[in-house]
């Protein structure tokens, strides 16, 4: 029986009362897998990997990350579950204070009892492992914005975590480093059996990497599958993200609002 | 009835604003001193911080300290001159200073150099994500990065007004003696018969480890509740000054009917 890192059950989630960002989401997700969630801007990604992380709670149904329900547990016990889980963020989130060594030695410092000169090694793999070898001594504000989130995806592999979160890892990437990273994230999940969770716009090298995919608009799952389901799905939806068309079912506009409404009568 | 109800909303929101606020602060309070702990067990972070708010404001403290004696000690020499008591002068310079100018000064002139300095950086960090992607490695940012800071400041300010004393003792001592031809003798002993060890140094320097905890509190709660943005963390930078100003102000009004 397939076992799950990540379950999301009847999920709802707002930050304002006029604006359901997610509905009734579930969605599991799979030990070793790779799971794309795609889907247009502002359609609730990120929101998935925050209430994931456990850094925002839902306003009904459950988070359970490795069996556990987020709304049911300590503060310190989402610690203990963060401390399995890596996180790359949108915009990298590098600490700009420190250099890159000292970003990516960051979580072995603090949840290690490793020896410096063992921590310089991880790093320096780490480094290696995003095509970054040479750059330890260079300051966040010395790096490209491609670089800095290559520097932030060593940060978060640096413990090996089981399960990894990304957040649009491709973005801003050129083609070579863009393949890199794919490669990589493929690499970690088959050789370290890492469950990945994948939040992007890149069809074409997530259907690449991808073991299984979600589709979101307007806060809804609407379609899932795997990436040949995927392609040979008959959703206008979908087949419209997918082919990039300008018209159909696919909204470019921002879901109008209540506060929107009341802003035109006055 | 809109109008009306608007009326009160208007009137009652800074009442509510403050209560939340001073509500929000003593959670804050109740959690930096929890996690204190945590912080003295890594004393290489408090050391960075007092580096950063504490020895980077070694030069405006010693300056302005130099530069407040030095006005003591011109305009107590007029004053004291028309009653025909200028021998006092050095008294009157290192009484004003222990008691009230150093230790308030040097609060105010700490809370523009290092406090606002606090809430930008905790401010930015919160606004590019530094402190959620802390957050996400398991790593409490208000352990790692506020308590640090907080304590920082509550070492730094007694340590600089001490700093700013001296200066503006040697100040006082430059102008009266140096340039106004007091003798130096009369100077010294003067201020050695008149002030007091415990009454005013040991006073002043608690009044400055008061005026450092309650910036530092301030510099911190404004650095986390700063709006993500350019335009929030500098209203935050402005709100620390200010309230930091008058919070010390308010503050040393109590101590001093407490303690002289």
């Amino acid at each position: 029986m397939q076992q799950n890192v990540v379950e999301l059950e009847n999920l709802n989630f707002s930050y304002s009362e006029d604006r359901l960002l997610l509905k009734n989401i579930n969605l599991n997700i799979a030990k070793g897998k790779i799971t794309a969630i795609m889907g247009g801007s502002g359609s609730g990604k990120t929101t998935i990997l925050r209430l994931i992380s456990g850094q925002i709670k839902p306003n009904q149904g459950k988070v359970k990350v490795f069996e556990n329900d987020l709304s049911k547990i300590s503060i310190k016990q989402i610690h203990d579950i963060r401390k399995r889980l890596g996180l790359l963020f949108q915009f990298g989130a590098l600490f700009t204070d420190i250099n890159v060594t000292q970003n990516v030695a960051f979580p072995l410092l603090e949840h290690t009892n490793l020896s410096k000169k063992l921590i310089n090694k991880i790093v320096a793999m780490k480094l290696e492992a995003v095509g970054l070898t040479g750059t330890q001594n260079l300051m966040p504000n010395q790096l490209s914005g491609g670089m800095a989130r290559r520097v932030a995806l060593a940060r978060a592999i640096a413990l090996d975590p089981e399960l990894m979160l990304y957040d649009e890892p491709f973005t801003g990437l050129d083609p070579i480093s863009l393949n890199t990273t794919a490669m990589l994230i493929k690499k970690l999940s088959t050789s370290l059996n890492q469950t990945a969770i994948l939040v992007t716009h890149d069809i074409a090298v997530t259907m690449g990497i991808a073991d299984y995919m979600y589709f979101m608009a307007n806060g809804e799952i609407i379609a899932e599958g795997t990436p040949q389901q995927i392609k040979e799905t008959s959703n206008p939806a979908v087949r419209q993200f997918i082919n990039g068309e300008i018209t159909g079912p696919f909204q470019y506009k921002y879901a109008t609002k209540n506060s929107y409404q009341q802003y035109l009568e006055q | 009835m809109r109008h009306i109800t608007n009326f009160i909303k208007t009137i009652g929101h800074p009442f509510s604003s403050l209560i939340i606020m001073l509500g929000e602060c003593t959670r804050l309070f109740w959690y930096l001193l929890t996690g204190c702990l945590y912080s003295l067990k890594r004393p290489q972070l408090i050391i960075k911080e007092v580096y950063f708010s504490g020895v980077l404001s070694l030069l405006i403290i010693a300056v302005s300290g130099w530069f407040v004696g030095m006005v003591l000690g011109l305009q107590g020499y007029n004053t004291l001159q028309r009653f025909g008591s200028v021998s006092v002068l050095g008294s009157l310079v290192a009484l004003s200073l222990l008691r009230e100018l150093g230790p308030v000064l040097c609060a105010i002139l700490f809370a523009s150099r290092a406090g606002s300095g606090m809430t930008a950086e905790i401010g930015l960090m919160k606004a590019t994500e530094q402190l959620d992607a802390m957050s996400v490695m398991a790593v409490d940012p208000i352990k790692r990065v506020v308590i640090p800071k907080f304590i920082s400041g509550i070492i730094a300010v007694p340590l600089l007004t001490a700093l700013f004393d001296t200066c503006g003792i040697l100040g006082g001592h430059f102008v009266g003696v140096n340039m106004l031809k007091l003798d130096q003798g009369t100077f010294w002993s003067q201020m050695q018969g008149s002030v007091d060890l415990h009454n005013d140094v040991i006073n002043g320097l608690i009044k400055a480890l008061f005026f450092g905890f309650i910036v530092s509190l301030i510099s911190v709660y404004q650095g986390l509740q700063a709006k993500p943005t350019a335009e929030g963390v500098s209203a935050a930078t402005t709100r620390t000054v200010v309230h930091s100003a008058l919070a010390v102000l308010a503050l040393d009004f109590i101590l001093t009917a407490f303690m002289f």
